[in-house]
């Protein structure tokens, strides 16, 4: 009877144990998203992913004389000063630095603003350039007929003195930047172009694999090469790139040094085992009537494979496509080496820029890492990921019932 | 009698077994031909040498004579494309691909190249006449060929072999996932087909092959024990095997 | 009407035969050049690796301007207890040796921090936890396994950091900002979590039936048959997830290298001093794309490359070892 309650709380204790670490997982997820979130929520908005990661700073003018310009549709949190002549508000606000600062809180449509000439900025027929001041630009200080503002003044004083100028000679801006339009882009192209040469190299392979390679010695040799490449870390992926595709590219198109194209061949290696294994399980499961079948027909290996044997792998392909999307996303330490870690706002394909991923790397470096940037960054990346993983789950249900 | 196939001596080996020992077989044109025998004794293997299946095998040799209409099918130059679209083959378990019903007749003409709309759709039409399966399936030919039952989906695999135009047609157990219903139609459809195939039939149910089949040959552990028109051997079997076996006693 | 028969012609045929072999061999040139990659990666990296230990670079200093450098001595820069001796672009006197104790440190730690989480975690979902508690966990499992490293960086830096900084402080120890070993083993320990767990409960649900019920007769509790009967039957399999998580844990890159503090010499066995592991020497402190400071990185990958190989061949042997002992 003793024995039965020692042994009862013995097994009360295990099975706390188990519960309790069985748990930490699930708290671990809870805190990175709670972490990510509650870091990065405030910055995540469109103005973000549309953005310019670079600021700019520059003096802009308007020809145009004051006009009537209502307060309409603000919706914005902090207290707007406005000035109806010019159709431009103000809000006193801190700045990425932690600074205090006025910045442009409104732009009426119609404001002159919309299109106010860059004092700095020519095109080539010696033009002044067109600049659209934007809520989220800086105010640092201004000229008008009448009086000069500073940025210290405070967002209700400068309100006032543009309100009363005629005519304005100058104010000083400086755009907000810390967008991610640019890495954004770059891990939609890397995306594209990583797809594009995966795919069918993969595909290929998996069908050699299961469809037409025999069973020998040579069959077994590439297979084993092949697999071998799974336990390969990104990190030597990366060094692939510099070493291999970065001055094969230097050498063929004139790049300079890494490029988003040298980023995808980089990417499309480390995804070949994903994608040629999945295709390889969606092809194992195909039954061997069906091809038995279509040869029986008179048809050829060929047309057996193309017409029936892939349609019927789609979902297994599109599995590992998607678990692949997942990998460019994610990575980072691969294109580090095979792109660069340069944030740019212009993208081109034979030129460095960076990934979402390489992007938070890029922030979270040195003294003073930028945690809401890197975590505003971070939710989209977990966001995409997470549906991604929802949509593979979804596929793997549809691929157990019946095809077709 | 006008031979299609001549067999002679043929030895079928799965590495070192052997499966086949020594047969010589003469398959008759506009016959049916059914092969009996229990299970495992190369029934299966023997049908699938006449279109050249068993070539998918990497480990399976065979040797001997093999002529098709008086031509080495086992020859370098003919082509086991050319084989067999001449020797279709229906399978154990119906396998329709998974695309429409019209797609699956009309895969072997497309496969050889066979373009032309209103000639896929004779010979689709036509297939599935022939099949007796055109009634039954006529308004819903854009339809997956997987939502039929198994027996519209056999019939359905027959039609597909018949669009090709074969000279024969090999049946692998072509009713044994089937019920009662479907295998009478399966059966009747064969009785029919006569008239303008040769149709080589493996049966593991001896009364199917005596209702519907000409010739009858009985298979025992990759010998070929008796061969002969279908109503003398089970009426008289020579061999005492072939009696043991066509009485129950066995197998 | 035209005949199918007189479609199938020997020219047809032959046609079709062609495009045939064109395909098949198509398809054979695409699996030998994904099988190339595992050479090519080894011979390029080779390649640049090797370099530093055979050539003279070019070294560029402001005060001193071009000077030549010897080339990197083999035998210290696998023993070295210092990354650099001498100024950066002044001297080849690299050394990795105390980057690799610290990286087997490292692994060594998280795999001990890991392993009873993730097999107990595998455990509570294979079999203690109620069905719906396991699909949530499981799901748990493959959302963090799915979490790209540069996020756990980004969460290892904002949050395990503070932690060991809030642990100092007991101690009264001045930390790097949180930068350390035991920041680096918790941040590594969790990434390895998933991937232990994932194969560690396929291998516990496939355990034989007919056992647990065996030791279920012979009146064990369900707990008791958990711990001593499926636990041991799975062994093989749990063991097989620990050698994945090691591979993982030896490759891992960008958040090992922004929670290590990268250390610049010597082996650290103080949980709150910063260390260096292979990946992080690697990656951080790229100033230039050029030069024997850059392309001693390729050094380090081919030792990294070597250590992986090695440890994954003698934990296979370990494994065997073990494995032959209940099975066969």
């Amino acid at each position: 009877m003793n024995n039965k309650a020692l042994r009862q709380r013995q097994d009360n204790f295990v099975r706390g144990v188990i519960y309790t670490l069985g748990s930490i997982g699930a708290l671990v997820l809870a805190t990175i998203i709670w972490y990510v979130v509650s870091n990065g929520i405030g910055l995540v908005s469109l103005d973000l992913i549309m953005g310019d990661s670079r600021t700019f700073n520059t003096d802009v003018y308007v020809e145009t004389a004051p006009g009537n310009y209502p307060l309409e549709g603000y919706t914005g949190e902090l207290e707007l000063f406005y000035s109806e002549r010019w159709g431009l508000g103000f809000v006193d606000t801190f700045n990425r630095a932690g600074n205090e600062a006025v910045e442009i809180g409104y732009v009426h449509p119609d404001s002159p603003f919309n299109q106010s000439l860059d004092k700095n900025g020519f095109d080539e027929f010696g033009n002044h350039l067109v600049i659209e001041v934007r809520p989220g630009f800086t105010i640092e200080k201004g000229f008008t007929d009448t009086a000069i503002f500073l940025g210290r003044n405070g967002a209700e004083q400068i309100a006032t003195i543009v309100n009363q100028a005629n005519v304005i000679d100058e104010i000083s801006i400086q755009s907000r930047g810390d967008g991610i339009r640019g890495s954004l882009i770059t891990t939609l192209y890397l995306i594209g172009m990583t797809l594009l040469i995966a795919i069918p190299i993969g595909v290929s392979t998996a069908i050699y694999f299961n469809e037409i390679a025999k069973r020998n010695r040579f069959t077994n040799t590439i297979r084993t090469m092949v697999d071998l490449l799974t336990g390969v870390p990104s990190i030597i992926y990366g060094l692939l790139g510099a070493a291999l595709f970065i001055p094969l590219l230097n050498n063929t198109i004139q790049t300079a040094g890494g490029s988003v194209i040298s980023g995808a061949l980089t990417l499309a290696v480390i995804l070949l085992p994903t994608i040629i294994k999945s295709t390889e399980e969606a092809l194992k499961v195909i039954s061997n009537d069906l091809r038995q079948g279509s040869l029986a027909l008179g048809a050829s290996k060929t047309q057996t494979i193309f017409k029936v044997v892939v349609p019927s792998a789609v979902p297994g392909i599109l599995t590992g496509v998607l678990l692949g999307v997942g990998r460019i996303i994610g990575e980072s330490a691969a294109l580090i080496y095979a792109t660069g870690a340069a944030i740019k706002d212009e993208i081109i394909l034979t030129e460095r820029s960076t990934s979402l991923a390489v992007h938070i790397w890029t922030v979270m470096q040195g003294e003073k890492p930028n945690f809401e940037l890197a975590s505003a960054i971070a939710i989209i990346i977990l966001g995409v990921v997470f549906v991604m993983n929802f949509v593979i789950k979804l596929l793997a249900k549809r691929l157990s019932k019946a095809m077709y | 009698m006008d031979a299609i196939f001549e067999l002679k001596n043929i030895n079928l080996y799965y590495g070192q077994t052997q499966a086949i020992k020594g047969i010589d077989m003469t398959i008759e044109r506009n016959k049916v031909t059914a092969f009996i025998g229990p299970s495992g004794c190369g029934k299966s293997t023997f049908i699938r040498i006449l279109n050249r299946m068993n070539d998918l095998i990497p480990e399976c040799k065979i040797d001997g004579n093999i002529e098709f209409e008086g031509q080495n099918a086992y020859a370098k130059d003919y082509d086991v494309i050319e084989l067999r679209t001449k020797v279709g083959m229906v399978f154990q378990k119906p396998n329709p691909f998974p695309m429409s019903i019209y797609d699956n007749i009309a895969y072997g003409p497309r496969c050889q190249g066979v373009k032309n709309k209103a000639q896929l759709d004779e010979i689709v039409e036509q297939s599935l006449r022939r099949s007796a399966l055109w009634d039954e399936v006529k308004d819903r030919m854009k339809e997956s060929a997987m939502g039929l039952s198994g027996g519209q989906q056999q019939r359905l695999c027959i039609a597909r072999t018949i669009a090709m135009e074969p000279e024969v047609i090999l049946m692998d157990e072509p009713t044994s996932a089937l019920d009662p219903i479907a295998t009478q139609k399966i059966e009747d459809l064969i009785v029919e087909l006569k008239e303008l195939y040769t149709i080589v039939i493996v049966t593991h149910n001896m009364q199917q092959a005596a209702r519907i089949s000409d010739n009858t040959a009985f298979f025992m552990l990759g010998e070929l024990i008796e061969f002969g028109a279908t109503d003398k051997l089970f009426a008289t079997p020579q061999n005492p095997k072939t009696e043991e076996y066509i009485t129950g006693r066995f197998g | 009407m035209i005949s199918i028969r007189d479609v199938v012609t020997k020219e047809n045929i032959k046609r079709k035969n062609t495009i045939d072999g064109v395909t098949q061999a198509i398809f054979m040139a695409s699996a030998i050049l994904s099988a190339s990659f595992i050479v090519l990666i080894i011979v390029f990296i080779a390649f640049k690796g090797l370099s530093p230990f055979l050539l003279n670079y070019e070294g560029y200093n402001f005060q001193q301007g071009t000077v030549d450098l010897d080339p990197v001595n083999p035998i210290s820069f696998l023993t070295g207890s210092q990354w650099l001796g001498g100024t950066l672009g002044l001297s080849s006197d690299y050394g990795i040796g105390f980057a690799i104790i610290n990286t087997l440190i490292v692994v060594f730690l998280a795999i001990m921090l890991s392993v009873p989480v993730s097999v107990f975690t595998a455990l509570f979902i294979a079999k203690v936890a109620p069905k719906r508690l396991a699909n949530v966990m499981r799901t748990v499992v493959e959302l963090l396994a799915s979490i790209p490293s540069i996020i756990y960086g980004v969460f290892g830096l904002g949050i395990i950091t503070q932690f060991v900084v809030f642990v100092a402080g007991f101690f009264d120890y001045q930390t790097a900002a949180g930068l350390s070993l035991l920041s680096t083993v918790i941040v590594l320990s969790i990434m390895i979590l998933p991937t232990i767990t994932a194969v560690s409960e396929t291998s516990i649900r496939s355990v034989d039936k007919t056992i647990i019920d065996g030791s279920l007769a012979l009146g064990a509790s369900d707990i008791q048959t958990y711990m001593k009967v499926v636990l041991t039957a799975a062994k093989s399999g749990i063991f097989a997830g620990i050698i994945l998580g090691v591979g993982r844990a030896l490759g891992e890159a960008t958040a090992v290298a922004l929670v290590s503090g990268n250390l610049f010499a010597g082996i650290q066995l103080n949980p709150l001093g910063t260390t260096a592991t292979l990946t992080s020497r690697m990656l951080l402190g790229i100033k230039d794309t050029t030069g024997i400071d850059y392309d001693i990185r390729f050094s380090i990958g081919l030792v990294l490359m070597a250590v992986i190989v090695i440890t994954n061949l003698s934990l296979n042997f370990v494994m065997k070892r073990l494995g032959g002992i209940h099975e066969q």
